[in-house]
């Protein structure tokens, strides 16, 4: 496979991650949102969904970072 | 098939089952896949005919499914966190050890993470998680939380994978787009060095309280309700110590297997099984310490309904699987561990498979007696595992067994540039590391 299309496909991969992980974010804070409204949940409940959202993210900043990293730590001679 | 050119290299045995895997990997996929091909057709016919045909009747509403869940998702927790533990504390023996156990974890996540779906009678259902689900149901934490699991093992598992699978790509192997793609242009590079590195270190720190909070959330699904034998605060470390020991078992079952199919007598060491033989003594101590804890609370309280229960697995219809699961889960492995002559690799592997056993035993009676003998006035429940869950069992291990041969013939089992990197620098490192925490030397008195 040409290196361009595997260069696009890694970017879709990095960028679909951090979709996924958005929209886990969204999910969570929607529940919140309506268990507050409806005065559904205890407050722990809460505090343990909303500890979710950072990890989530952190994961995807590891990736983005390595991605990144291993990018521009390549040898220049041999760069396309 | 086409075989990539056999170039010469010095873990040549760990390339050996990705260049060549011979005929035998399509003759065992073939039978996993037929077995699969029956599961998928006893699950179809229990989507079309709904949970009637399985044991499940009031009041045991929670069988094989709930059971195998907690029993997979256990298995999964010894994978990730033995290994970043070993990576934190920097065994130096770790290195051929800790990507076979990482992969269980990736692996058996996904198991046991499809196995609540598989309980539900219309699995379409599981859409109303999404859309209408309750925050203060642990059920909901266990979503999360398995999530967050097995998104961050699978990026443990697949960061420090980047420099074998380039050497992959760099050897011709194919498919070389996948390597290519996968990884990410490494080089080994000292600046790609310092990135994976620093990407590792942060893995390390943040998968070890989420692999915790993992199995003490799924705790919470029995410890959250006042059902007897479910409603005590040691549920989740309880849980969390059964979870890591039947994990470091299923990590010496397939390091066993591995070593004798693979012919890795050269990586993996008596030593090795050694080291992980007396961990897993240790925790069948501590397992031992937790259930006799558990118990005799109960058993002093001596509530009614939590008797109904005591009773029912000491000496009731559970009685035999609960002096099996004592057994399998103490006697056999301390005796076996305990004592030097028998810890050889044929005892530990008996003594894991024991242990297999045993905590799957565990799970079972977690579970079903409690919901046997409700606190409401119902007659003692009766339930019997039929045909449909015994195939979804077996699904399940056989899904577990094609997904690791599966990665064995994509990627090597065991860490090459880990091992590489252990050749050269190991010794240097740990010999400053003694140096650093040794006592400075005493002035001799005379210099005084």
């Amino acid at each position: 496979m040409n290196q361009k299309w595997i260069y696009r496909l890694q970017i879709f991969s990095v960028s679909m991650v951090w979709v996924l992980f958005t929209g886990i974010a969204v999910w969570v804070f929607t529940l919140i949102r309506e268990s507050l409204r409806l005065r559904d949940a205890p407050d722990a409940s809460v505090g343990i969904s909303i500890v979710a959202i950072p990890v989530f993210f952190t994961l995807a900043a590891v990736l983005t970072y390595v991605f990144i990293g291993l990018r521009k730590g390549r040898r220049k001679d041999v760069e396309p | 098939m086409e075989r990539a050119p056999a170039q010469p290299h010095p873990d040549y045995p760990l390339l050996r089952p990705i260049e060549n895997p011979g005929r035998t990997f399509y003759y065992i996929v073939g039978v996993l896949l037929a077995i699969l091909a029956y599961t998928g057709y006893v699950y179809v016919r229990q989507i079309l005919f709904g949970l009637g045909v399985t044991g499940m009747a009031q009041p045991v509403t929670w069988g094989f499914y709930i059971i195998n869940f907690v029993f997979f998702i256990g298995i999964s927790h010894a994978g990730t966190l033995i290994s970043a533990i070993l990576r934190l504390s920097k065994a130096e023996w770790r290195r051929p050890i800790t990507r076979m156990a990482e992969v269980i974890t990736a692996i058996v996540l996904a198991i046991g993470g499809l196995h609540p779906i598989i309980d539900l009678g219309r699995p379409d259902r599981m859409l109303h998680l999404f859309y209408n689900g309750r925050l203060q149901s642990p059920l909901l934490w266990d979503v999360t939380s398995i999530t967050a699991y097995f998104t961050a093992s699978t990026i443990y598992l697949y960061i420090p994978m980047i420099p074998d699978i380039a050497i992959l790509r760099d050897r011709g192997v194919k498919p070389r787009w996948l390597y290519e793609f996968l990884s990410w242009g490494w080089q080994g590079t000292e600046r790609q060095h310092k990135v994976l590195d620093r990407a590792m270190n942060i893995l390390m720190v943040v998968v070890i309280p989420i692999a915790v909070s993992v199995h003490t959330i799924i705790s919470y699904i029995f410890a959250m309700t006042v059902q007897p034998g479910w409603h005590s605060t040691i549920f989740g470390p309880y849980f969390v110590v059964g979870a890591i020991f039947s994990g470091i078992a299923a990590i010496l079952v397939l390091m066993i297997v591995f070593r004798k199919v693979f012919r890795l007598e050269g990586y993996l060491k008596h030593i090795h099984f050694n080291y992980l033989g007396i961990l897993l003594l240790i925790m069948s101590l501590l397992w031992f310490y937790f259930t006799f804890s558990e118990y005799l609370t109960g058993y002093y309280g001596h509530e009614p309904n939590e008797m109904r229960v005591f009773w029912y697995k000491f000496t009731g219809a559970f009685a035999p699987y609960y002096w099996a699961m004592v057994t399998c889960n103490f006697l056999v492995p301390v005796i076996l561990l305990g004592i030097r002559k028998f810890r050889t690799i044929t005892g530990i592997l008996f003594a894991s498979i024991s242990v297999i056993v045993g905590m799957w035993l565990e799970r079972l009676i977690i579970v079903v007696p409690s919901l046997a003998n409700p606190r409401l006035p119902y007659p003692t429940g009766i339930y019997i595992p039929s045909h449909t869950e015994w195939i979804l069992f077996l699904g399940g291990v056989s899904v577990f067994i094609l997904g690791y041969m599966l990665f064995a013939r994509f990627f090597p089992v065991i860490s090459i540039w880990e091992i590489e990197e252990g050749r050269h620098e190991s010794a240097k490192m740990v010999n400053e590391r003694i140096t650093s925490y040794m006592p400075d030397p005493q002035p001799s008195s005379a210099q005084e």
